[in-house]
């Protein structure tokens, strides 16, 4: 079965530190896959080079078949890549609303042309986008808050955001860089529910989290990463009964 | 009564150049100091097209708007792609080393200036007619921008502001949408270039050099950074303190260094004490249908 996102042969370095080494991975849609590894692993580094944020040295991406590569980040992320920042980044001159508006896919405001001349396909796509961000933000628990401040929230909801924000560009392969960071009580539930949603909705989910509980509850497979490298593949349990592996995470 | 229409035109002008600017700097977050040159390169154009190739007026008039967009371009398509402090450096040698092209090239009149500038509307319907223009562009570029800023559109340039990789994370090119901002404000100037070059009718490069730059900056700066008012306060000060500094009756050499002076002491002092400028932004971008919201500056 081929997987919805395909990474061959992916090599990085910085000067000399390796952050890939040869990567090969496959994400399957309706799928969530955690990739576990100590600090410094490469997980982010990863995220970066399939997003397009960092260049590869060598190696190919293809998402649903079609070849990535040469694509800015923001072309992948139109192709249905998304992703979130382990920083959250949520852009705090706008609403909790607004950051998610901007999300949409097909954003009208991105076009002056279409904001000055068009505005009954505006408003037609407007009216779509606030009952979609809606829809998301109720699932989440966080309606309430829509037009607050994004920076006037905890940090939980902030993460909640988000990956609420990622979730409205229509992804196929969604990349999230430890979204429960931080995040604790109902903020929790609704994480693992909104993943878990996305998942069971045919989008590919790949998940850095140090938490382990949460990606025991949520991820079908887990991979493990260090030095750059994939180190195994297999179902979350095995890779934490792994004494090996347990070595090489607590380094002792 | 020319006097007052002349003011009344000038200021205009600048409303409408303080405007534009604002667009770049202030919504589109893009430092550069290349304004003055986008408003010779409309006054120019407009006015060699006219005068040496029977070019009509106001065709013309958008001819120069077309070319400061083009040049807008070319000055932000290489420099964003590596990054908005290349935009700056190269802004300035743009403003530079334009204005020297027009100052030795024979077709553009030199340094001396370019001269016998076809008039628009004036001779058929009076001095006022050319009033009511200029003042209704003024309006419509003030709304436009209030528009744009208020819009979706608006709502992203505040996105692309706050991060610009995030900006990217969710699928919006934020270099594309710098380019258009960049050029629409150069467009707008380029426009204000051709109504000030076909009343005036006489343009020398002097006029557009990069103390001009300072004024649009501090207009801007002590109005109000990213407000639909605040450019249009700023550039009624401005050219009012000017104005009045000319009943002092001091001698053109002591003057020109006295307004240089005043622009920059403003701006130094609006940074200390009121850094928001005279109308204040809102720390929130809002939309057309005012909401009441918590967390707003003044």
């Amino acid at each position: 079965m081929t997987g919805v996102l395909e990474v061959k042969n992916l090599n990085k370095s910085f000067d000399g530190i390796v952050v890939a080494r040869g990567i090969n991975l496959s994400l399957t849609a309706g799928k969530v896959l955690g990739l576990i590894g100590p600090n410094g692993a490469g997980k982010t580094s990863f995220f970066n080079l399939i997003s397009g944020v960092v260049k590869p040295d060598s190696g190919a991406v293809t998402l649903a078949g079609v070849s990535i590569d040469r694509l800015k980040s923001h072309e992948r992320v139109r192709h249905g890549l998304s992703r979130t920042w382990q920083h959250i980044r949520l852009f705090p001159s706008l609403t909790v609303l607004d950051n998610l508006l901007v999300g949409t896919h097909d954003y009208p405001g991105e076009s002056l042309l279409s904001v000055l001349l068009a505005h009954a396909r505006l408003k037609q796509h407007d009216k779509i986008a606030r009952e979609r961000a809606a829809d998301v933000l109720g699932r989440m628990g966080l309606s309430q808050v829509a037009d607050a401040l994004v920076s006037d929230l905890p940090y939980g909801q902030q993460k909640l955001i988000g990956v609420a924000r990622a979730l409205m560009g229509d992804a196929r392969c969604l990349l999230l860089d430890e979204p429960m960071a931080g995040v604790e009580g109902q903020s929790y539930a609704a994480m693992q529910r909104v993943v878990r949603d996305a998942a069971d909705c045919g989008v590919a989910v790949c998940v850095v989290e140090h938490n382990v509980g949460f990606i025991q509850d949520l991820c079908d497979e887990g991979v493990f990463m260090f030095s750059g490298a994939i180190m195994a593949r297999g179902s979350v349990a095995e890779l934490i009964r792994d004494p090996q592996l347990t070595e090489l995470y607590f380094g002792h | 009564m020319e006097y007052v229409y002349g003011i009344i035109i000038i200021v205009g002008l600048y409303v409408v150049l303080a405007t534009s600017f604002n667009l770049i700097i202030g919504y589109g977050g893009l430092v550069s100091i290349a304004h003055p040159v986008f408003f010779a390169l409309g006054a120019y154009t407009s006015a060699v097209l006219s005068r040496d190739f029977g070019v009509p007026v106001l065709l013309a008039m958008f001819a120069g708007m077309v070319v400061a967009v083009v040049a807008s371009v070319a000055l932000t398509l290489p420099t964003l792609r590596v990054s908005g402090d290349y935009l700056l450096i190269a802004s300035i040698g743009f403003q530079l080393g334009l204005l020297e092209v027009i100052k030795n090239l024979r077709f553009t009149g030199g340094p001396g200036g370019f001269t016998n500038i076809p008039p628009f509307l004036i001779r058929d319907f009076g001095r006022e007619s050319y009033v009511i223009l200029v003042l209704a562009v003024t309006i419509a570029v003030v709304l436009l921008v209030r528009l744009i800023a208020r819009s979706d559109y608006g709502r992203a340039m505040s996105a692309m502001r706050d991060d610009e990789q995030a900006f990217a994370s969710v699928g919006r090119d934020a270099m594309w949408m710098k380019i258009v901002i960049f050029g629409l404000g150069s467009g707008i100037a380029g426009f204000a270039g051709a109504l000030y070059a076909h009343y005036y009718r006489f343009i020398t490069p002097e006029q557009f050099e990069i103390l001009q730059s300072a004024a649009i900056l501090t207009m801007v700066v002590v109005g109000g950074v990213r407000t639909t008012w605040g450019p249009v306060v700023g550039a009624l000060l401005l050219q009012a303190l000017p104005q009045a500094l000319t009943f002092l009756h001091l001698p053109p050499s002591v003057l020109g260094p006295i307004q240089g002076l005043l622009f920059t002491g403003l701006v130094l002092v609006f940074m200390f004490v009121r850094p928001q400028g005279l109308v204040p932004a809102e720390n929130v971008w809002r939309d057309r249908t005012p909401r009441s919201r918590t967390g707003e500056g003044g």
